[in-house]
């Protein structure tokens, strides 16, 4: 039976494995307030030209810790309980690169690697040899390079991989607002059903020794 | 007090007669090991998703301009939302890991052999029931494989002779997957469970009837049962506790392990994700269907695939008793059977290129060999280890079923 | 089989096994919480919790309603002689003086819902009369004759400026 085990346990590091199948660069997410405040703002001057975050309202940003100040500048023209959306309808949009632009709210959780794409993405821009400009995770992008990748170099380059992995991590928690929440509610969780479980069996362990003795008592 | 109020209700109904009759005086074997755990467990599952399925129904709205919507408003506005509907989505999966083992326990013991033909077969219905409420679920979100897998499977009735296109539009209610599909396949997502819990209960009543096997495959002498209660009680909650602690893992730390990232994008009609993948659950049969290189030959093997275990307790001509215990042939196929069924479920989530298309036709024969074998492999198994002289126990068996036979 | 009454006896349940079940059971209570939560309304009904009215469109003596999570809202400008009388008398059967019922003398802001079955009572001369069981309430909302045990509600809200207020919070 123990055979069986391994298999169930390679059963599932098969569905892992497939689910990372794209091989994309593994960074390191800045987790500070102020990343992803930042990340918030480089989304909400820049991404947001076009992008929309509809499931993101401006007031859900004050739980990344904005004061009321920055906050209000943020949303200048909008009001609190307005989603980020942006000033450009999806007609004019798709006049202009051919496409509607995907929303941003689920961008993370939407592609495989989630804000490691999203990463990936923002940098991956190249200039290729008929001198147009690239995209290395998605070929024939119609984004255009906001951010500057295919030209930057040294200092400037650092720059921009920065910011964009503070984009990644905004747009992650955008994807997942309750992930905090949830891994510290799941702490609890845990905890507590491995304290129920060992009860559980000690309580299996007494009874089930009850039914030795028993047995022991009916056969001397 | 409490007393009379039970002495009340016995005599307009026989609630402490049940009690015993179902648990504390209901004789089960000493000898079950954990792998008899999956039963109950899969019956936590079923209260897990009917209990979190009414309370995202509060919210949900199955309608194509609003069901996406409406589960971001669950995920994102609704109090603990996120926790109800992860409960629910991981629970799918657990559900079907549960049934899975619970199965494979079933073929490993041979647990389904005589006389225990109906309650294999009330579980196999039970196996297509939830499997039509989890392909039924997974439109609801409304992404883009809600859509592909709910406009694929209900394409394979487009398979059958002559009437095919019809029925595939009269299950959709529109010439594509539409609203009128995600509004029928909401109502009968949430009608389906209740149907499930009645044929639970008939399960039961099958199992209470013959009683659970055991893994040494024996009857076990009345004197020798000991009751359900307290016994299966301590040790299936002492098993609860377990399973609650991987499941809980995976809700609070890993939810979207069984959410494909692109069922986070709307269902679109003009676009295909270029890589479609059914839930893992699915990915065997999945294989089974591409291996076989005909539309409808190949849904007709997939359906074959679950409801060929049907005829297993009369493939099984083996007189040995039992399962795994004292049969190594019977148990070596066991484990090629399993470990044939990962590989189909490898192949199912790769695209067919390559080996893939040659590895699943393997696969797939191997599937069935040992389902269409198991006639000829038991009685051969059956002769060449009475030649080698059987353990006592079984012996003593034989011998005994064979002078009943005579009186 | 095994004779279950002799090792399964009441008196043999020991404390590990009642620690247990109170454990178990707290689990579950605990399990529930989410689940009661879940019904309460979420968040983005709770930010809709809050309403801005401009008073400036409201002639002396006319009223106008507002919506207010879902319930209708009488703003009232009321003419000073309305509002004299008003302060001079101590109400109905659920005395509450004027005073404390309107920030500021003209302006009467009450919750247009019958406390007898909730609902939406008429404006008169004199006040509202609810349609559905008559009852009467005055030019302060407060309850005069019929049904109604209570004067109608003054919602929590605030000034802004002169001509603006904030219903939903203090």
């Amino acid at each position: 039976m123990k055979k069986y085990l391994l298999g169930i346990a390679l059963c599932f590091a098969t569905v892992g494995a497939w689910a990372n199948e794209a091989k994309l660069p593994k960074i390191e997410l800045p987790t500070s307030p102020e990343a992803l405040q930042r990340g918030a703002e480089t989304v909400a001057t820049v991404c947001l030209s076009c992008h929309n975050l509809k499931y993101i309202k401006y007031s859900d940003l004050s739980g990344l810790g904005f004061s009321k100040e920055k906050l209000g500048a943020l949303s200048v023209g909008h009001g609190l309980d307005d989603s980020l959306m942006s000033p450009m309808s999806a007609e004019a949009t798709k006049q202009a690169f051919g496409i509607t632009p995907p929303d941003l709210s689920m961008m993370a959780k939407a592609r495989v690697g989630g804000p490691h794409y999203v990463y990936a993405f923002v940098t991956g821009f190249y200039t290729n040899d008929k001198g147009k400009t690239d995209n290395h995770v998605f070929p024939g992008a119609k984004m255009p390079d906001v951010l500057g990748a295919a030209s930057a170099k040294g200092e400037e380059r650092t720059a921009i991989e920065y910011k964009a992995k503070e984009v990644a991590a905004f747009l992650e928690w955008a994807g997942d607002p309750k992930a905090q929440e949830r891994r510290g509610l799941g702490r609890y969780v845990i905890a507590y059903l491995i304290v129920l479980t060992i009860l559980l069996y000690l309580v299996k362990l007494r009874t089930w020794a009850r039914l030795k003795e028993h047995h022991k008592r009916k056969h001397t | 007090m409490i007393n009379r109020i039970i002495g009340w209700v016995d005599q307009r109904f026989p609630i402490t007669a049940i009690i015993k009759h179902e648990a504390t005086e209901y004789p089960v074997a000493p000898n079950l090991n954990y792998w008899w755990n999956f039963g109950s467990l899969a019956g936590v599952v079923l209260v897990l998703q009917i209990v979190t399925g009414i309370f995202l129904a509060m919210h949900y709205k199955a309608d194509v301009t609003l069901a996406f919507d409406s589960i971001q408003h669950i995920m994102r506005s609704v109090n603990y939302g996120w926790l109800i509907r992860y409960i629910h989505a991981t629970g799918a999966s657990a559900f079907f890991a549960v049934i899975y083992i619970h199965i494979s326990r079933t073929l490993y013991y041979g647990s389904y052999r005589g006389p225990r033909e109906l309650l294999w077969w009330t579980g196999l219905l039970l196996l297509l029931l939830v499997m039509g409420a989890a392909f039924m679920g997974y439109l609801l979100p409304w992404g883009q494989m809600s859509f592909w897998g709910a406009q694929v499977i209900t394409n394979l009735f487009g398979a059958i002779p002559l009437v095919g296109g019809h029925i595939v539009v009269l299950l959709r209610g529109d010439f594509s997957v539409g609203d009128p599909t995600l509004t029928r396949f909401f109502a009968l997502h949430y009608l389906i469970p209740f149907i499930i819990a009645g044929a639970v209960v008939i399960h039961l009543v099958a199992l209470h009837t013959v009683k659970s096997s055991n893994p040494s495959g024996l009857p076990i002498a009345d004197k020798d049962n000991i009751p359900f209660h307290p016994y299966y009680t301590s040790k299936d909650l002492f098993g609860v506790g377990v399973f609650l602690i991987i499941f809980c893992s995976f809700v609070f730390f890993v939810p979207d392990a069984f959410i494909e990232p692109d069922n986070n994008i709307p269902a679109n009609p003009m676009q295909t994700p270029p890589h479609i993948v059914p839930e893992w659950y699915f990915l065997p049969f999945y294989a089974i269907l591409r291996s076989i290189p005909d539309k409808l030959l190949g849904v007709v093997g997939m359906g074959l695939g679950i409801v060929i275990l049907a005829a297993l307790p009369y493939l099984d001509r083996s007189k040995i008793p039992g399962g795994s215990r004292y049969r190594p042939i019977f148990k070596a196929l066991f484990f090629v059977f399993i470990a044939d069924a990962f590989v189909l479920g490898y192949v199912g989530a790769h695209p067919p290129e390559g080996p893939m298309v040659l590895i699943g036709r393997i696969a797939t024969v191997i599937y069935f060999g040992y389902i269409v074998s198991m006639p000829f492999v038991s009685k051969w198994e059956e002769s060449w280890l009475r030649k080698r002289g059987l353990p006592a126990p079984v012996q003593k068996y034989l011998d005994e079923q064979a002078a009943g036979g005579t009186k | 089989m095994s004779d279950s009454k002799s090792l399964d006896s009441p008196d043999r349940r020991n404390f590990l096994e009642m620690a247990t079940g109170a454990v178990g059971a707290a689990g579950v209570a605990a399990a529930a919480w989410p689940f009661v939560q879940s019904m309460n309304p979420s968040s983005d009904v709770l930010a809709k919790g809050i309403t801005e009215a401009d008073l400036a469109p409201i002639p002396l003596g006319e009223s106008h309603t507002v919506a207010w999570q879902g319930k209708p809202v009488f703003i009232v400008h009321r003419k000073p002689e309305v509002a004299a009388a008003m302060q001079a008398s101590p109400g109905g059967k659920d005395p509450e003086p004027d005073q404390k019922r309107a920030k500021k003398p003209e302006w009467l802001v009450v919750v247009g819902v019958c406390t007898h079955l909730g609902c939406v009572p008429s404006r008169t001369e004199e006040g509202w009369l609810c349609p559905c069981h008559g009852s009467v309430y005055d030019n302060s909302g407060r309850i005069i004759q019929g049904p109604a045990p209570a004067n109608l509600e003054v919602p929590l809200y605030h000034f802004v400026g002169n001509d603006k207020i904030v219903i939903g919070e203090a």
